[in-house]
């Protein structure tokens, strides 16, 4: 029994380094344009780490039962019985509810607490969806169609609603979503906090994320995000352009 | 084939008396929805009854004594059979079809995807192609190890000679073909478009093939829960002397479980659809977009359809499980707390739901629960996996194919199980929620967790079905080239979504086109690997030698018969002494594996 601990643990500690390393070298999370992208990528970032030394360890006793525990089978000899390990069971169950309440209290509720924020804001941007395009109805009553222009470091509420069927407000650089309910509004908040437009990256978009009809994939429009200054004066304009 | 022919006969009869019924007292067109549901209901009807209802139950209700068939050729796979043995393959070879379609309806999709911009097919055409693979495969994954194996193993392995319920059994089966026919002539009608999960408002529109899709899976709903009922009672009432609960072969405990979750919750999905049904032909409006129920359909249908995750990969974990401790010559490990964990994993199940609502507006105080909820089943998959770790340690590994599969199944459920905490986590789900990332995660449970261990079962009990070994180094080729592409095609998808792609659509940004490109690749490549596994069971057909009726030397009771087992598995009644995995006992000797005619050994192990 005991001859297998010290090369299983030695592959164990090798895969979980490597996957440690991975998550911390490789950059497998988009470019953040909002206060909600950091708080979703740090929970992201530590599942990964918390996932590693899970998925290392069953790496590691498959890589072992390749390399260690293979045999011809052909002598039709049996393993040792060994039916049941009480200590290990426990001990098992212990680490893994552990885990489990770790994972849960961060990033669980703290990414909750902070991905919902505070309920105040500077504005209120009106979303409303329907097959397949977005109206923007901004703070002055102004409407829009084509694109979305929000202020830098503003605290954006949007009051989400659809006219149809189920559609869902994404914008994949602010990571949020909610969904656009018909005959229920729905809210969400975020401070996006660079300028930007989606020539710079193609995730400033509101993107439909909610399967509604042919037009689906199609449901998207640029997002714009600006100074507060210029915000005012681009929805003072939309008014004059009429 | 002469019922065959009646049932098809009086299928088709049905389904014109159901529209000209509906026209006589309503007019309007036959292609109208109305007339649709009620041809259906009598072709379904229509055909239950040629296929053999009308000797095994009509006979009875005029008082004379039900028949059923006892012919043994092949034309027994084609009639209302009550063998569970006749039903476990025509269960398993009809799958395998519906599973081949999905598979084709995949690449087709993936070429479509492979570049940015429509070429093949257009939008809508490509929705339709996602909720046709969807509600396909779903099907698959939901029956095919219960409803294959589940039939065919399970009586066998707690030493009865049939189910319970076998004309029950036969009617489970003999509704699934409707299921499949109903589906795949949707396109006549313009198909359904609104995903296999049919949401809706979307669903009360859309064209009138989602009236199929609502008949359809409302039939396969039934049949799953008379599977289900009767499995229960199989386990429950059927079990030979001595096969205590602490006895019973883990595979049997992970098919009861499966069946407990089908025959509880299958019937909220039908209620959904049944809703959805009335919407679009009886004048309700429960789902209208002014009624403000907007998202109670989701509700109701997730009530029902994470439980289905773990109706379709429960059965999964007891392949597994077996396999692994067939392999490793040892004893499954921590068996009780294993069993306990299968059944905390029912009772969690249903509880759970609402994860896979955190985007849609429910009220912001049910995400915590849910959350604790959902993580909460994290420990006991835990103990699965402990348990497979536990028998693999320090065994004596035999690879041959059954394990090879049952590796890439452990790798690819590992990483879709690590994935699903992502999921179940608010943060998390609300940026990746309807992404290619979660498309990437299912996968990797259902493909990974339910069709893997479907063939790493197809693998392990093929001997013992057919009589015949099929090519294990050809086996084995396929196992490792499945794994990889699989994971080659499926990996990179992991990055699209958490990179802005969402799912559901047939065109994106350009941004994604290389993964997406290089994940196309490897599905067509994966696709043609399928070649191998029909060309091992060719091989088989052709040249495999015959199996023996324990050519993998295990333990539990399939393996102590003939293969293929003869009628009712046991010449007499076998009587259980000891535990189902007592290797490594010394003194246990075991009926040789020679090719035994018929079983002549009533109990399951020889006690010197
Ligand atoms: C070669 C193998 C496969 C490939 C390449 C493949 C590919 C795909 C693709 C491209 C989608 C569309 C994703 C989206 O836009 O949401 C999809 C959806 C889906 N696939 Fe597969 N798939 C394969 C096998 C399977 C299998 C074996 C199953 C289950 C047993 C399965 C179950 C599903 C389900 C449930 C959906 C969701 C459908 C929906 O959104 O309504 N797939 N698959
Ligand atoms: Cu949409
Ligand atoms: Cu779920």
């Amino acid at each position: 029994m005991r001859r297998s601990w010290l090369p299983v643990g030695l592959l164990w500690l090798g895969y979980t380094v490597l996957l440690i390393a991975l998550t911390k070298y490789v950059a497998i999370l988009p470019a953040q344009w909002a206060e909600e992208a950091q708080v979703v990528d740090e929970a992201f970032i530590l599942l990964m780490y918390l996932g590693s030394p899970v998925m290392a360890l069953v790496l590691a006793v498959m890589t072992w039962g390749i390399i260690g525990w293979r045999s011809d089978g052909a002598d039709r000899e049996d393993g040792p019985n060994q039916q049941n390990n009480r200590v290990l069971v426990t001990t098992w169950l212990v680490i893994t509810s552990a885990l489990a309440i770790g994972v849960l209290i961060n990033p669980g509720f703290v990414g909750l607490a902070e991905i919902r924020g505070e309920p105040s804001s500077d504005y209120v941007i009106g979303i409303q969806a329907a097959q397949f395009f977005w109206e923007i109805t901004y703070p002055n009553g102004e409407t829009a169609l084509d694109e979305l222009v929000v202020p830098a470091e503003k605290r954006v509420r949007y009051d989400v609603s659809s006219v149809d069927v189920l559609h869902s407000f994404w914008i994949p650089a602010f990571r949020v979503k909610i969904d656009a309910v018909p005959g229920v509004p729905t809210q969400v908040y975020t401070t996006a906090t660079a300028e930007g437009t989606s020539d710079d990256d193609v995730n400033l978009r509101v993107q439909c994320a909610e399967l509604c009809g042919a037009g689906h994939a199609a449901m998207a429009m640029p997002v714009r995000v600006v100074s507060d200054a210029e915000f005012n004066e681009y929805i003072e304009s939309l008014g004059g352009s009429e | 084939m002469k019922y065959l022919i009646r049932a098809i006969v009086l299928g088709i009869v049905g389904y014109i008396v159901g529209v000209w019924l509906t026209l006589a007292i309503r007019g309007g067109s036959p292609t109208d929805e109305v007339a649709v549901v009620f041809g259906f209901i009598l072709a379904l009807i229509g055909w239950l009854a040629g296929i053999g209802g009308i000797e095994a139950f009509g006979r009875q209700w005029i008082g004379k004594t039900p028949e059923v068939s006892t012919a043994r050729g092949w034309q027994r796979y084609f009639q209302f059979t009550v063998d569970h043995k006749v039903i476990g393959i025509q269960y398993g070879v009809t799958l395998l079809g519906v599973l081949l379609i999905g598979g084709f309806s995949a690449m087709i999709m993936r070429i479509e995807l492979a570049s940015p911009g429509m070429s093949i097919v257009d939008l809508e055409e490509f929705n339709k192609l996602v909720s046709m693979h969807g509600i396909l495969m779903v099907a698959v994954a939901v029956a095919g190890i219960i409803g294959a194996f589940g039939n065919y193993i399970i009586p066998i392995q707690i030493g009865a000679a049939d189910m319970a319920f076998p004309r029950l059994n036969a009617l489970s089966y003999w509704l699934v073909p409707p299921v499949a026919i109903g589906l795949l002539s949707a396109p006549l009608l313009g198909s359904f478009s609104a995903g296999w999960t049919a949401y809706a408002p979307l669903s009360v529109g859309g064209d009138s093939g989602q009236i199929l899709f609502n008949m359809a899976i409302i039939t396969f709903g039934l049949s799953s829960i008379l599977g289900g009922l009767n499995i229960i009672v199989t386990v429950i009432t059927m079990r030979a002397p001595g096969m205590t609960w602490g006895r019973l072969p883990i595979f049997t405990w992970a098919g009861f479980a499966t069946a407990l979750l089908a025959f509880t919750v299958t019937q909220f999905f039908a209620a959904a659809l049944v809703l959805i049904t009335m919407d679009r032909v009886a004048g309700t409006d429960f789902f209208g977009p002014d009624v403000g129920t907007g998202i109670l359909y989701e509700h109701i249908f997730w009530f029902y359809s994470h439980p289905a995750v773990y109706i379709m990969v429960l059965p999964g974990f007891g392949v597994i499980l077996e396999i692994a401790t067939a392999f490793s010559r040892k004893p499954l490990f921590a068996y009780k707390a294993v069993v306990g964990s299968l059944l905390t994993i029912v009772g969690l199940s249903v509880v759970v739901w609402a994860h896979h609502m955190f985007t849609s507006g429910m009220a912001d105080f049910l995400q915590a629960p849910f959350m604790i909820l959902t993580e909460a089943i994290s420990i006991p998959t835990g103990v699965i996996f402990l348990s497979i770790i536990g028998t693999l340690w320090q065994g004596k590994l035999w690879f041959r194919t059954p394990l090879v599969i049952a590796f890439g199944w452990l790798f690819n459920f590992l990483i879709g199980g690590i994935t699903g905490i992502f999921l179940a986590d608010v943060a998390t789900d609300i940026f990746l929620h309807d992404t290619y990332f979660v498309v990437a995660h299912f996968h990797y449970t259902i493909v990974g967790g339910s069709i893997f261990a479907l063939l790493a079962a197809f693998f392990y009990w093929f001997p013992k079905i057919t009589g015949r070994m099929y090519n294990d180094k050809l086996g084995i080729i396929f196992a490792v080239s499945v794994t990889v592409l699989f994971n080659t095609t499926f990996l990179p998808l992991f990055w699209v979504g958490i990179n802005g792609m969402n799912r559901r659509v047939g065109d994106y940004p350009q941004a994604y086109e290389s993964a997406n490109k290089f994940a196309s690749v490897s599905a067509l490549l994966l696709g043609s690997t399928f070649l191998l596994f029909v060309g091992n069971i060719a091989w088989s057909a052709v040249a495999g030698p015959k199996a023996g009726s324990n050519p993998w030397n295990a333990r539990t009771l399939e393996w102590q018969v003939s293969s293929p087992p003869s009628h009712h598995n046991f010449r007499s009644q076998p009587v259980i002494v000891g535990p189902p995995y007592d290797y490594g006992v010394p003194y246990v000797v075991f009926p040789d594996a020679e090719p035994a005619p018929e079983p002549d050994e009533s109990g399951k192990e020889v006690l010197v």
